[in-house]
């Protein structure tokens, strides 16, 4: 039975992570307008996306992956996150995206497996 | 081997490394007025001035538990009370304030996760993600998707609102073989 990773113990990457997820969101809402009749399937497929993207990578991760989509209407939004974990090898990143008519905020965490 | 720990010290270096992460985003009206580009993306990493560690950590390796999976799991009723309890007793008569609210999110991931640690449960690695929004007549969707271990990780979720605001928690409960 061969170890995928055996030994060398990888950090999470931000950069790639981050240009994965860019990536999924434009594909999904690239050029659309808000229209709430697409959102739950936008964010479910956002998510899905980003997530086959991420676990494509090979890395040895479990993941988390957070989306918000907001209409944009003058509101404001905060968040916030707080994590008790290894941070030598686990981490995260948040993608924030918008255009015309909406915000689109997208958050991966990964927690590293033993290997 | 030498250069694989350089590389990893100085990527460790960048990026913060204290056991307490504490990041913030805000979404702010943009100018009605949408000229040169449709649509626009954005990365930031978490990082918060005075969290970083000096010396720099190489990663541990744990010995093998000889366990077949979690001997006490996550308590997901126990952790919504406790979610409930801190969002009413922080937000209740607030209004919305940007200032205000950017501040609160911080401290209420970082009491929530004081006390989800208070409960000492073994082997458990805790996320805490808080967003607080302003009650207009927008539309919002929140979503997440998770990979991992089904038999022994879960998560907690709440929603607190008032005449001005909204807030949404999490708490993601992973377990470390």
């Amino acid at each position: 039975m061969e170890e995928y990773h055996s030994g060398d113990e990888v950090a999470f990457s931000p950069d790639e992570a981050s240009n994965a997820v860019k990536e999924c969101i434009e594909g999904v809402i690239g050029g659309v307008d808000y229209n709430q009749n697409n959102v739950n399937q936008w964010t479910a497929r956002i998510v899905e996306h980003s997530l086959t993207q991420l676990v494509k990578q090979g890395k040895p991760f479990k993941y988390i992956v957070n989306c918000a989509v907001m209409q944009k209407s003058g509101a404001g939004l905060h968040t916030a996150n707080s994590c008790y974990w290894d941070t030598t090898t686990d981490g995260s990143c948040t993608v924030r995206w918008e255009n015309r008519t909406m915000y689109c905020v997208v958050g991966v965490f990964a927690v590293a497996i033993a290997l | 081997m030498s250069d694989l720990a350089k590389e990893k010290a100085a990527r460790l270096l960048k990026k913060r490394g204290s056991l307490s992460s504490l990041g913030s985003h805000d979404v702010r009206t943009k100018e009605p007025a949408w000229k040169a580009k449709d649509s626009i993306s954005t990365v930031s990493y978490i990082d918060e001035p005075g969290h970083h560690d000096d010396i720099p950590r190489p990663a541990m390796q744990m010995e093998n538990t000889y366990q077949l999976g979690p001997t006490k799991r996550f308590p997901v009723l126990t952790v919504q009370d406790i979610l409930k309890d801190v969002l009413a007793s922080y937000l209740q008569e607030e209004k919305y304030e940007p200032e205000l609210c950017r501040q609160m999110t911080k401290t209420i991931s970082e009491v929530v996760k004081a006390r989800v640690k208070d409960m000492m449960i073994p082997r458990y690695k805790v996320i805490v993600v808080i967003s607080i929004g302003q009650l207009t007549d927008q539309n919002m969707r929140m979503g997440s998707r998770c990979l991992w271990d089904a038999a022994s990780d879960t998560f907690s979720s709440h929603t607190f609102k008032n005449s001005s605001l909204f807030a949404v928690a999490n708490v993601y409960g992973v377990y470390f073989e």
